[in-house]
């Protein structure tokens, strides 16, 4: 047997050891009774017991609807028309649902409307004229009472009353009794209009013919689209969490334990470890999986689970291998996956912490492959999961689309491949096989710690801008929320972490002077990217498309409320978020971060960030865009001023042409404009950097190469 | 063998770690020295001073930066599986599979090291018998007091009959009469021809057992000799006063010279064999 030994090479690997390796971690799991008794045992049992229980009470919910007395009420001014109707109704054959015969008892009126509120009744018949029907919905309109009401006014005919049901949506046996009444009324309006019809002379019965649709889809295919939906989620499901029971002890268990280290120093290759680890995630996964599909099978042979009915689902032998063969590189990610996580995490804990975020991870592209129209012949086969989520869809109804298949099985193989190579490296890597080292930034505090919780900080201030977005709004509107989001949100934000971190202000704000150069660049490259900024989200809009809606709210919220003037506007839009935003992002992020990356990763990061702030998927690649260009721009100059600069003409710019109405919302920029506005950015750029005065790197010697020496990224 | 013939040989080793707090930090920083076989050579160093991270790198848990070091003639760096092979290693922190016995820990343990198939239940045997194990062979692990356990551990760590044995801080945590015993194990296993790398923190446990004492401090060896050469080159008698000698009087608090002596500080050179 041939691996790759711990320095990469092949070596010669005796398949004795990946046996024994593989035989005792099996071993010692089986011997962990409560780890098979929690994961295994409690399933089984438990999975019965609660479809016996919710099929008993989805049965007695069903008969108590069913041969419930619907006691009801007729009131108000047309209350003898609204009479004679439900006779009418009840007399009539019930429309087929399916349940058995209703009964309807009626009850003395007063106050019917209050006694269906309290319950007493389920349901209350009003007869109301035209014109009390108009006043009460007038009223209700006026007291926000309309929620409840399912006609528009205007359907309301002139001259014709209406029969109001109060009931409540609450009670399933209030709702029932409305629909059954509602249905058969509707039938008596229906009998009541083609009688009209007829009596003037329209020959309704001829000409208008008669519906009836025809499913051509043969039972068997049927089935398998349904299979489809739920195979593929369900059998990972099963699998991660099956799998999980080996992969949390396999390496995360053994680190906590202080066993791996004993592990590490044997003979056997850091390959034989992961790969024996991993066989034993698979073969539970399985297990696991076959227990509990097993499991499912008794319960729908003995009639415990209904399936839906003529459900049929023909397989032939090469769809059930292609199946398999499906599978296979799913079950192999799948255990990667959870090795990987296992590599990664120092302990159970941890763990546990990660294993919903992966979990999600796995399910949504199972998911996605789910959504109606998802075809494998489009880029979905490249997306490893989706793909052979589709594939298996596919292969359910009786389609082979080889290639598609193919690549749909090497996308998710191919992943699954790189994950176990990646395990193998944790256990190289020295940070995570022993986790009890003391921390000394932990201890320390201060601005040791910072760079390693700055993300946290923007990460919770992003949760609150979106809480605040998302609840107040339109009560702060545009003023305020510009007010809270910039000065409270990013300027306390920065201020606070300063203090918590004990960080030197003028470091973390970048407070330098730059080249004054740099003012020059500043004021030819703003505008220019400001027009490359707009190609930027045009090219993005061509990949998917902005809703007109979306594309005008913030002109519309900028215009809605009261009109402010120019000076405010400008002062809001621009001046305001020209500071603040720049003291946050390019100020405290970036320094925070500037420990932790390198120049290119780390403008694209701040820029991304800064993207994501403006909590609108067509909004984000173009302030993306400005926000790495404008940490280029601090990592050259030092300085934050001059994206201050930048930042407000930028955002004067888009705003002025439009407020003063030199152009329409709807202009277009001429094709020549972009070329032009990147040379423009270009030449400034490469000012910036000729004069460069490089950012100096907390920790770190600062040199002028590390400083920026990139050109900064281009539309 | 290595390049001298010796069984353990270290050569300008160095690892450097890359810590957010502190930056870079060179944990054990060019350290020298050889290993005669089938002596006993002590590592002396306070806490902290790169004794585990220069034994890491020899079991090849830890990449060295810089460096090399060869075990039984094989490279740590690319034959690291052969230099598994040929040690035992034990420490406070290798610990055993709770849910095993104490038979089935040593059996996966000799096959897991590539002991020949066909010895391995004799190989078992033998160990159960020398190290008092029968009665609670078939016993858990989790099972087991921590004497127990502790003779367990020194059974799994020669049960592939290595040539090299590597002792990280053995008698932490153990009492005066396991510390004891400890010890002597380790002379045992020195009188059966075992190389033997000892660190410690204990005076009293390096002058009785070592034949070679490195001083080791803030990554670097100091000094390196037997205890006779230690006492002729600082004039002390007792080993805590040596070791005192070289880590503070000679350190960088007192200027980097020793009172008292004329020579620099690390010029004493490692025993050739």
């Amino acid at each position: 047997m041939v691996g790759r030994g711990d320095n990469g090479k092949r070596t010669r690997v005796g398949g004795g050891v990946l046996a024994t390796l593989y035989r005792y971690e099996l071993t010692m799991l089986l011997r962990d009774s409560r780890t098979i008794l929690i994961a295994i045992v409690a399933p089984l049992v438990l999975f019965p017991a609660l479809v016996l229980m919710s099929r008993a009470v989805e049965r007695r919910d069903q008969q108590r609807v069913e041969e419930a007395t619907y006691r009801y009420a007729v009131i108000g001014s047309e209350a003898d028309l609204a009479s004679q109707l439900i006779e009418r109704a009840l007399e009539m054959a019930e429309p087929d649902s399916g349940l058995a015969p209703a009964s309807f008892v009626e009850q003395e009126g007063s106050g019917a409307d209050s006694l269906v509120r309290v319950g007493s009744l389920q349901l209350a018949v009003e007869g109301l004229s035209p014109e009390e029907y108009r006043r009460i919905r007038a009223g209700e309109a006026a007291s926000e009472d309309s929620d409840g009401v399912d006609i528009p006014m205007q359907d309301v005919l002139p001259q014709v009353p209406v029969i109001r049901l109060h009931y409540r949506s609450d009670r399933d046996v209030s709702r029932a009794a409305m629909e059954r009444l509602r249905a058969r009324l509707g039938e008596v309006r229906r009998l009541h209009r083609d009688s009209v019809y007829r009596a003037h002379g329209f020959p309704i019965t001829d000409r208008v013919g008669v519906l009836e649709s025809r499913n051509v889809a043969s039972a068997a295919r049927e089935g398998g689209a349904l299979l489809g939906l739920i195979l593929t989620p369900l059998l990972l499901f099963l699998m991660l969490s099956g799998g999980s029971i080996v992969a949390v002890d396999a390496i995360s268990g053994e680190k906590e334990r202080g066993t791996l280290e004993t592990l590490l120093t044997t003979a056997a290759h850091r390959s034989e470890i992961v790969n024996a680890k991993q066989l034993a995630v698979i073969t539970v996964g399985v297990a696991v999986t076959v227990i509990n599909l097993l499991n499912l099978l008794v319960y729908v042979v003995f009639g415990l689970i209904e399936l839906p009915q003529n459900l049929a689902v023909d397989l032939s032998a090469a769809s059930l291998l292609m199946l398999l063969g499906l599978f296979l590189p799913l079950t192999v990610l799948v255990s990667s996956a959870l090795l990987l996580l296992s590599g990664y995490a120092k302990s159970y804990k941890e763990y546990q912490m990660y294993f919903f975020p992966l979990f999600l991870l796995f399910i949504l592209p199972a998911l996605l492959a789910t959504l109606p129209g998802m075809d494998l012949r489009s880029a979905i086969a490249l997306v490893p999961v989706a793909g052979v989520g589709v594939g298996v869809r596919e292969v359910l109804v009786g389609e082979h689309d080889w290639p598609f298949l193919a690549l749909a099985f090497l996308s998710t193989g191919v992943t699954a491949i790189g994950a176990a190579r990646l395990t193998e490296r944790t256990l190289s890597t020295e940070r995570l096989i022993s986790g009890a080292d003391l921390d000394q930034a932990d201890l320390r505090g201060g601005p040791d710690l910072f760079h390693r919780r700055v993300l946290r900080w923007f990460g919770l201030m992003w949760v609150l801008l979106l809480l605040i977005s998302l609840w107040m709004g339109e009560e702060l509107g545009l003023r305020g929320q510009l007010l809270f989001n910039i000065m409270g949100l990013f300027f306390v934000g920065s201020l606070l972490m300063i203090r918590t971190y004990r960080l030197d202000p003028v470091a973390a704000f970048a407070l330098r002077m730059p080249h004054p150069a740099a003012w020059f660049a500043t004021l030819i490259g703003a505008p220019a990217a400001l027009v490359t900024g707009i190609g930027v989200a045009e090219m993005f809009q061509r990949i998917a498309p902005v809703p007109e809606r979306v594309l005008r709210s913030f002109g519309e919220f900028a215009v809605a409320g009261d009109p402010m003037p120019l000076w405010e506007m400008v002062l809001l839009v621009a001046v305001v978020p020209g500071i603040f935003e720049e003291l946050a992002f390019r100020g405290v992020l970036l320094h925070g971060l500037s420990r932790r990356l390198r120049p290119v990763p780390l403008v694209l990061t701040v820029g991304l960030l800064f993207g994501l702030f403006h909590m609108n998927l067509w909004r984000i690649p173009p302030t993306a865009y400005l926000g790495t260009l404008l940490a280029t721009v601090v990592l050259l100059t030092g300085s934050i001023y001059p994206a201050m600069l930048w930042h407000a003409v930028n955002n004067a710019a888009a705003l002025i042409p439009v407020e003063l109405a030199w152009v329409t919302e709807d202009y277009q920029l001429p094709l020549w404009a972009y070329p032009v506005a990147a040379a423009v950015l270009a030449a400034a750029f490469t000012v910036l950097w000729l004069t460069r005065r490089p950012y100096p790197v907390p920790g770190r010697p600062s040199t002028a190469s590390r400083a920026g020496g990139r050109a900064p990224p281009r539309p | 063998m290595s390049p001298s013939g010796s069984a353990v040989w270290v050569e300008g080793l160095t690892k450097t770690f890359y810590d957010e707090a502190r930056g870079e930090v060179c944990a054990v920083d060019g350290v020298s020295f050889q290993c005669r076989p089938g002596e006993i050579f002590g590592l002396l160093g306070a806490n902290g001073a790169g004794k585990t991270t220069t034994l890491r790198m020899l079991s090849t848990i830890l990449r060295p930066s810089a460096g090399t070091a060869h075990l039984m003639g094989h490279d740590v760096v690319s034959e690291p599986a052969e230099v598994r092979a040929n040690l035992g290693f034990y420490s406070a922190s290798t610990a055993l599979y709770p849910r095993l016995t104490a038979r089935e820990t040593l059996e996966f343990f000799a096959r897991v090291n590539r002991y020949p198939k066909e010895l391995v239940a004799g190989r078992v045997e033998e160990l159960v018998h020398r190290f008092s194990i029968a009665e609670f062979q078939n016993a858990r692990v989790e099972k087991l007091s921590s004497g127990m356990k502790q003779k367990v551990s020194i059974a799994r760590t020669v049960v592939h009959d290595p040539p090299v044995l590597i002792f990280d801080e053995p008698t932490v945590g153990l009492d005066v009469i396991n510390a004891l015993e400890m010890q002597e194990v380790i002379r045992a296993l020195k009188d059966e021809g075992k190389t033997i790398i000892f660190s410690t923190h204990i005076m009293s446990e390096a002058e009785k057992l070592c034949d070679t004492i490195a001083i080791l401090h803030a990554g670097r060896i100091l000094a390196s000799g037997s205890l006779e050469d230690h006492r002729r080159a600082t004039g002390k008698h007792y080993l805590e006063d040596i070791f005192v000698y070289y880590v503070r009087d000679g350190g960088a608090d007192t200027g980097g010279v020793a009172p008292g002596a004329d020579e620099p500080i690390g010029v004493l050179p490692a025993p050739e064999s």
